[in-house]
C-alpha cells in the first residue's frame, strides 16, 4: 500500500515536472493536432451510424486506403525491434538514447494500424470480439489481428522494462527482462506480426497481384525499412526541435548504412517483381503494367525513385549524417508508402472479369479526413507519451 | 426473423436513460440526438434483429445448371432475385450480374473468363440484346471449396452441409476481406443503411443493415423448403436448374453428366456447384426485351 502510494507521488512529481518545462509552442502545437483529430472523430462517427457511402470503395474495390494505411503501419512498427536487436543481440549499445523510445513509437505505429482497421470496418464495436468470441483460425485476418494484440502486449512490458532500466536503480531482474524482451520481439514482430500481415494478401488467390509466397518475404523487407527509417526520422526529429545530440555521428553513419541494406533488400526484390511481371507477359502482368504505368504513375515513380533515392544518399558518407538521414528516411517513408497504397489498389483494380469495365478507386474527402485525424492521433500521443514518460532521461 | 422485445425494450431504456443523462449534464442537445443515434445502432446490430434459418436438408447438396444456350441476357432473374431477397437499391450491382460476352467465348467448351483481353468484348451494361453473343449470368457460385468462408475472420461466412454458402449477418463485422477473397464479384456490402419499402419486404427475407456484406444464398427460405430458387421460377426460356446433386436421378445431375459444360476459373480450384452447360440441343426460345441494368455501379465505369 505504502510502495503504490510513493508510486503515485512519484509518478505526479514527474508529471508536474514535465509540465513545467514545457513551453508554449508545444501546447500549442497539440491544440493544432487537436482540430483534424475532432475533425476525423465527427467523420468517423457518421460513417458508424450512416456507413461507408461517402467513401471511394465499392463492391469491386472493397480495401481502400485504411487497409494500405494497416499493411503500412504494421510494417513501420518493426522499427521498434530492430533497434532492440541492435542493442540486445549486436551489443550495439551506442544505440541506448533511442530504445525506449523506438519502443514507443512501434507502440504507436501498431496501435493506429488497429485503430485503421476499426476505421474501415462496418461493425467495429463487433470486431472487438474477433480475437476473443469471434474466431476462424483458417482467416489470416483472424491470426494477424490476433498477434498484433500480443505484440502491444510484448512491446508495453518492454518499454515498461527499458524505462526502468534507464532510471535510477534498476535490478538485475529489469535488465535481463529489456534484454530478453527485446530479443524475443525481433522473431515475434518478423515471423507473426509482419510475416502473417503479408500473408493476408499473399493466399488470396482470386488476385492475381497478391498470391505469390514472396509477399510476406517482401512484406517483411519493406517493413524493415519502413519501421528503420521511421525511428530515424523520429529521433532527427526531435533531435533538432529540442537542439540536443541524440545519438553520435558514428552511430548516424552506422544507422544509416543498416537501413541502406534495407532499401537495397527491398528495391531488389521490386526489381525482380517487375521483371518477372513485364518478361512472361501473362494478361494478368501486361495489364498490371499498363495500371502501374498509365494510372499509377506517380505512386510508381515515388516508390521506386524514392528508394533509389534513399539508397544514393546513404551509400555516401556525408548522406549518413543527420541531414542526409532526414531527406533519406522521409523518402523511404514515403515510397514504402506508395508500394503500400499500389500493392492494395492494383490488387483489386484489374478486374475479376476481363473487359468487366474500367474498375477504379480514388480514396474520398471522407477518408481522407478520416486517415489524417488518425495520424493527427498518433503524432499527439506519440508527442505527449514521448514528454511525460521518462523516456529520454538517458541522453 | 426473432425479435427479442423484452430485451430490446429493456435495454433501448438503457440507452434513452443513458443519453438523457448524457445530455442534460455532459453534452449539447444535438450531440446527444447523435450518441442517442449511436447506441440505437449498437441496439439494432447486436441485440435486434435475428435471422433465423432452417437447418440443412439431409443428405441434399444443392447446384444449379445455367443453359447459355437459352439464357437471352433479359435480366429477369436477376431482377426477380432482388424482389425476392429484399435487395435494397443501394446494392448495385445486384447478386446476379449478367455479362454479354462473345460467343467464341463459350464455343470452346471452356470458360473464357479464366483468360483475359484478346479482344474480347465483355459487357454488363448493355441496353439491347443481340443474336450474335451470348448472355452469362454471374452470382455466388456456392464454392464447394470457397475462399470466402476460409478467410472469414468470423466465421459469419460459412460452408453448410446442404453445400450453400451462408451469411449469419450478426457475426459479420464487415471486413470485407470475403469480398476481396471472392474470384467472382459475388459479394455485396451494405455501404449504406438498406432500404425497401415495406411491402417490397419479403416477410422471410428480413432486411440486413449497413456494414455487412450480403450475397446470393440459393434462396434459403424456399429451398431448405422444399421450394426451388426464385431465379429459376422467372426465367422465362427455363435456361436455370435447380437441384440436389447427391441425387443421380435429378435434372441436373443428368445435364451435368450427359452435357458439355464449363465451371468459372476451374483452375482455381473453388469447385463452383454452377455449371455453365455450352453445347445443348435447340430447343425453343423466346427473344424477350431486356430489363434496364444498374444505373450505376460503384467502383465501375
Ligand atoms: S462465389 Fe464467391 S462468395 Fe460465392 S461461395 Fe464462391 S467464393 Fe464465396
Ligand atoms: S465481411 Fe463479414 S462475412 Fe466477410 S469476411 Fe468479414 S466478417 Fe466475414
Amino acid at each position: 500500500m505504502i510502495g503504490i502510494r510513493k508510486g503515485i507521488a512519484d509518478i505526479k512529481s514527474h508529471l508536474l515536472e514535465v509540465y513545467k518545462a514545457t513551453g508554449k509552442g508545444f501546447c500549442l502545437f497539440i491544440i493544432i493536432l487537436l482540430f483534424p483529430i475532432a475533425w476525423g472523430m465527427i467523420v468517423w462517427y457518421h460513417t458508424i451510424v450512416e456507413g461507408h457511402l461517402g467513401s471511394g470503395m465499392s463492391d469491386v474495390v472493397p480495401w481502400g486506403v485504411f487497409i494500405s494505411a494497416l499493411a503500412y503501419f504494421v510494417g513501420a512498427s518493426a522499427g521498434a525491434t530492430i533497434v532492440g536487436l541492435l542493442i540486445y543481440a549486436f551489443g550495439r549499445t551506442d544505440y541506448k538514447p533511442i530504445g525506449a523510445m523506438a519502443i514507443l513509437f512501434g507502440l504507436i505505429c501498431i496501435f493506429g494500424a488497429t485503430q485503421f482497421v476499426m476505421m474501415d470496418v462496418g461493425v467495429p464495436w463487433r470486431a472487438l470480439k474477433v480475437p476473443w468470441i469471434l474466431h476462424n483460425p483458417t482467416s489470416m485476418f483472424f491470426i494477424s489481428s490476433t498477434s498484433y494484440f500480443g505484440f502491444m502486449i510484448i512491446l508495453t512490458a518492454e518499454l515498461y522494462f527499458s524505462i526502468k532500466v534507464i532510471g535510477t536503480k534498476p535490478t538485475g531482474f529489469d535488465k535481463k527482462m529489456a534484454k530478453w524482451l527485446g530479443i524475443l520481439a525481433v522473431p515475434y514482430a518478423l515471423f507473426v506480426v509482419h510475416t502473417f500481415t503479408g500473408t493476408i494478401f499473399g493466399v488470396i488467390k482470386a488476385r492475381e497481384m497478391w498470391n505469390t509466397p514472396l509477399i510476406p518475404v517482401h512484406f517483411v523487407l519493406s517493413a524493415l525499412a519502413c519501421g528503420f527509417a521511421g525511428v530515424a526520422l523520429v529521433t532527427v526529429i526531435t533531435a533538432k526541435l529540442e537542439k540536443r545530440e541524440i545519438l553520435t555521428a558514428a552511430t548516424y553513419s552506422h544507422m544509416g548504412l543498416v537501413l541502406a541494406g534495407f532499401i537495397t533488400a527491398t528495391l531488389f526484390l521490386d526489381f525482380t517483381d517487375y521483371i518477372v511481371l513485364l518478361y512472361s507477359q501473362t494478361a494478368e502482368g501486361v495489364e498490371t503494367w499498363h495500371i502501374i504505368s498509365e494510372r499509377y504513375t506517380g505512386l510508381f515513380i515515388l516508390n521506386i525513385l524514392g528508394l533509389v533515392v534513399a539508397d544514393v544518399i546513404l551509400m555516401t558518407k556525408r548522406g549518413r549524417t543527420e541531414n542526409g538521414l532526414l531527406i533519406a528516411t522521409t523518402l523511404t517513408m514515403l515510397a514504402i508508402g506508395a508500394y503500400r497504397i499500389t500493392l492494395v489498389s492494383i490488387g483489386q483494380i484489374i478486374p475479376l472479369y476481363p473487359q468487366l469495365g474500367e474498375v477504379h478507386y480514388v480514396p474520398s474527402r471522407e477518408e481522407v479526413i478520416m486517415g489524417v485525424g488518425m495520424l493527427a492521433l498518433m503524432v499527439l500521443l506519440y508527442s505527449v507519451l514521448a514528454k511525460a514518460l521518462p523516456i529520454r532521461k538517458s541522453v | 426473423m426473432q425479435q427479442k422485445m423484452t430485451r430490446r425494450q429493456v435495454v433501448k431504456k438503457i440507452a434513452a436513460i443513458t443519453a438523457a443523462g448524457a445530455g442534460a449534464g455532459v453534452l449539447l442537445p444535438s450531440q446527444s440526438l447523435a450518441f442517442t443515434k449511436l447506441i440505437e445502432r449498437i441496439i439494432q446490430t447486436e441485440f435486434e434483429t435475428k435471422y433465423e434459418v432452417l437447418p440443412p436438408l439431409p443428405r441434399v447438396s444443392f447446384g444449379m445448371a445455367i443453359d447459355l444456350g437459352l439464357c437471352i441476357g433479359c435480366r429477369r432473374c436477376s431482377y426477380a432475385c432482388k424482389r425476392e431477397n429484399s435487395v435494397p437499391d443501394s446494392i448495385s450491382p445486384p447478386y446476379i450480374m449478367l455479362m454479354e460476352v462473345d460467343p467464341i467465348t463459350l464455343r470452346r467448351g471452356s470458360s473464357i473468363l479464366d483468360e483475359r483481353g484478346n479482344g474480347l468484348k465483355n459487357r454488363l451494361m448493355y441496353t439491347k440484346l443481340r443474336k450474335d453473343k451470348e448472355y452469362m449470368p454471374l452470382q455466388c457460385n456456392h464454392c464447394e471449396a470457397p475462399p470466402c468462408a476460409k478467410v472469414c475472420p468470423t466465421t459469419a461466412t460459412y460452408k453448410d452441409k446442404d453445400g450453400i454458402v451462408m451469411i449469419d449477418y450478426d457475426k459479420c463485422i464487415g471486413c470485407r476481406y470475403c469480398m476481396v477473397a471472392c474470384p467472382y464479384n459475388a459479394r455485396r456490402f451494405n455501404w449504406t443503411e438498406p432500404k425497401v419499402a415495406a411491402e417490397d419486404i419479403n416477410p422471410l427475407v428480413p432486411l440486413r443493415y449497413h456494414g455487412v456484406v450480403e450475397k446470393c444464398t440459393f434462396c434459403v427460405h424456399r429451398t431448405r423448403r422444399g421450394r426451388t430458387t426464385r431465379c429459376v421460377e422467372a426465367c422465362p426460356n427455363k435456361a436455370r436448374v435447380f437441384g440436389n446433386l447427391n441425387n443421380p436421378e435429378s435434372k441436373i445431375s443428368k445435364l451435368i453428366e450427359n452435357e458439355k459444360s464449363f465451371r468459372l476459373k476451374e483452375g482455381l480450384n473453388t469447385k463452383p456447384q454452377i455449371w455453365y452447360l455450352t453445347q445443348t440441343k435447340k430447343k425453343p426460345m423466346r427473344w424477350y426485351k431486356p430489363l434496364p441494368p444498374p444505373k450505376h455501379i460503384r467502383g465501375l465505369s
